[in-house]
């Protein structure tokens, strides 16, 4: 039990950790290729970024929930 | 010159607004005479509203105006606002959650409630609600500051436009005030999913037609200089550091703190704030604009005609002046209007809640329900008439500069609100000397690195490059809170051990 309470709360931060860490690690999206319809690498990544945070921490939102079942 | 038809939907659908302001009162009735049913709504709104309600306070003049604004300027650095808004997500589902099950439970309505409670320290309690009403006013006038924009462009070649525009906004804010006080949260609740609606509307039509009238995306890039396609090296840590800064901040602010006590439960905002990055699409979008305007020659043509320095916050307005057909530009100004105004009344009905419950019932403890409600009410039309006066009485660009110091002191109170959530060890007094000493280093490095001048930056420059000067003063802080909380314990267990 006390093994997968532990599984859980490494998944948990992972999913806050992941998003977070490639936010702030800016040399990660500060190039201008490949572009998208015209728009550089460092404006289309970051906007297509916000969709897979939002999967992230609609994970860790469900994860949470589970706990109180 | 505006048509007639622009401004025929621009006021129907302000009317529309007004409406719905006032119908807050009676959509999910509840005795107003109660201080959570007034401010708080009751705490039963559900994922969708509470989604709606906290993406206003996201949605507001800052991004129609500050940001594109800054893009405009200064090019990329600006964006950072867009993984910021990721970041604040991340931060707020780790915090907001557990702060709502103890206000939930022992009846909290600011953050400030709960430190009073938390470390027993009315000191701290009033220091924090201080802090929390002075950093909220900037952000009050910086959205006035988005509404004076709308108007500027569309009364731009009347004669008296500046008499027009201040009695149109002295008008437009005697309604919200009016609104505000009897309705309540409810009734910013439902003029904020009005004002989405719109502002979304704005944003699918200008990313559609605009780069198709300039010929893509790549033109409008072209047109503007290199340090709009990627971020200059030097400026990698400014950056980083205003994601951050600006990321721990948000939720910190007392109008975000009642959006997230609202909610119906801690999984309903949960669910809510993990849905929330997309919202931040459209402030992508919005963000672009400052970008895309150098390719609209319409807009160009009109903006030469202001002085350089105002020219930023009339971008958005502008662009959608030039680019969208006139009807639609009427839709979208008011869009880009009410997103001023809907944050404005959240923000100052935060205040209100702070300055009753944490500063005056300290002051006069026996106070009633009846009085507080009134007061709070009282209150927070007179926070809103203060940042109008604000706003007429300064320039805008300062507006906008006092709102940098604004977040920078709002970070100041994260050790005793978000670590006190989770950290057992700390104690009031280091605290307290960790809050006094954040607020002071951060105003003396904003005015050193401004020369004690007008204030235009928020970026110390360090040996590791220029950095977000909130992060360096909540780093000091944290030392104090943390290593102050740690002598006070070593000293403790020592007297102990004498004893």
């Amino acid at each position: 039990m006390s093994m997968h309470s532990k599984t859980r709360y490494i998944i948990l931060a992972l999913l806050i950790l992941i998003p977070s860490i490639v936010n702030l690690g800016v040399p990660i999206y500060n190039r201008d290729s490949p572009e998208l319809f015209g728009l550089p690498f460092f404006y289309w990544f970051q906007t297509f970024w916000l969709v897979a945070c939002t999967g992230f921490y609609l994970g860790y939102s469900k994860l949470m929930e589970k706990k109180h079942d | 010159m505006i048509s007639s038809d622009m401004l025929i939907v621009f006021v129907s659908l302000f009317i529309v607004f007004i409406g719905l302001g006032f119908y807050g009162k009676y959509w999910r009735r509840g005795d107003l005479n109660h201080v959570h049913e007034w401010s708080l709504a009751g705490r039963k709104l559900g994922t969708t509203l509470v989604f709606f309600l906290i993406g206003a306070d996201l949605y507001t003049a800052y991004s129609f105006v500050a940001i594109p604004s800054g893009v405009f300027a200064k090019g990329s650095l600006y964006f950072f606002a867009i993984p910021y808004v990721m970041l604040t997500f991340a931060v707020a589902l780790v915090a907001m959650p557990r702060l709502w099950t103890l206000a939930k439970e022992k009846g909290y309505i600011t953050a400030s409630d709960f430190v009073k409670d938390r470390f027993g320290s009315r000191t701290l309690a009033i220091m924090i609600a201080v802090t929390g009403i002075v950093a909220e006013l900037p952000y009050i006038a910086l959205q006035i500051v988005g509404m004076q924009a709308v108007l500027t462009v569309m009364l731009a070649g009347y004669a008296n436009a500046q008499l027009v525009q201040e009695i149109s906004l002295l008008v437009a804010f005697v309604i919200l005030a009016a609104f505000t006080y009897t309705s309540g949260l409810r009734g910013a609740t439902l003029t904020a999913i009005f004002k989405d609606i719109l502002v979304w509307i704005t944003v699918i039509a200008i990313i559609v037609i605009v780069p198709i009238t300039i010929g893509g995306f790549g033109n409008a890039f072209k047109a503007a200089s290199s340090s709009y396609v990627t971020l200059p090296e030097d400026l990698v840590p400014a950056y980083a550091t205003l994601i951050l800064g600006s990321a721990l901040a948000l939720y910190l602010y007392p109008h975000a703190i009642s959006g997230v006590l609202s909610a119906q439960s801690a999984q309903k905002l949960r669910t809510s704030t993990a849905l929330l990055p997309l919202y931040g699409i459209g402030l992508a979008v919005l963000a672009l604009m400052g970008v895309l305007v150098y390719a609209v020659p319409g807009a160009m043509n009109f903006l030469s005609g202001f002085p350089a320095s105002s020219r930023g916050i009339l971008v958005v307005p502008s662009l959608i002046l030039y680019s969208l057909p006139s009807w639609f530009s009427g839709v979208a100004l008011l869009g880009v209007f009410v997103g001023g105004l809907v944050p404005a009344a959240i923000m100052a009905m935060a205040q209100a809640n702070l300055l009753t419950r944490n500063i005056i019932k300290e002051i006069k403890p026996n106070l009633s329900d009846k009085s507080e409600i009134r007061i709070t009410k009282a209150a927070s039309t007179v926070f809103k008439f203060v940042a109008l006066g604000f706003v007429f009485s300064v320039p805008a660009t300062y507006a906008i500069s006092l709102q940098l110091l604004g977040g920078i002191l709002i970070a100041q109170i994260l050790p005793a609100v978000f670590c006190g959530l989770y950290v057992k060890s700390l104690r009031k007094v280091p605290l307290i000397i960790g809050l006094f000493v954040g607020i002071i280093s951060g105003i003396l490095m904003v005015e050193f690195t401004n020369s004690f001048g007008q204030l235009t930056s928020s970026l110390l420059k360090t040996a590791f490059g220029p950095i977000y000067i909130a992060v360096i003063a909540l780093g000091i802080n944290l030392v104090i809170s943390f290593g102050g909380s740690l002598i006070q314990k070593k000293m403790d267990s020592k007297k102990e051990t004498a004893q």
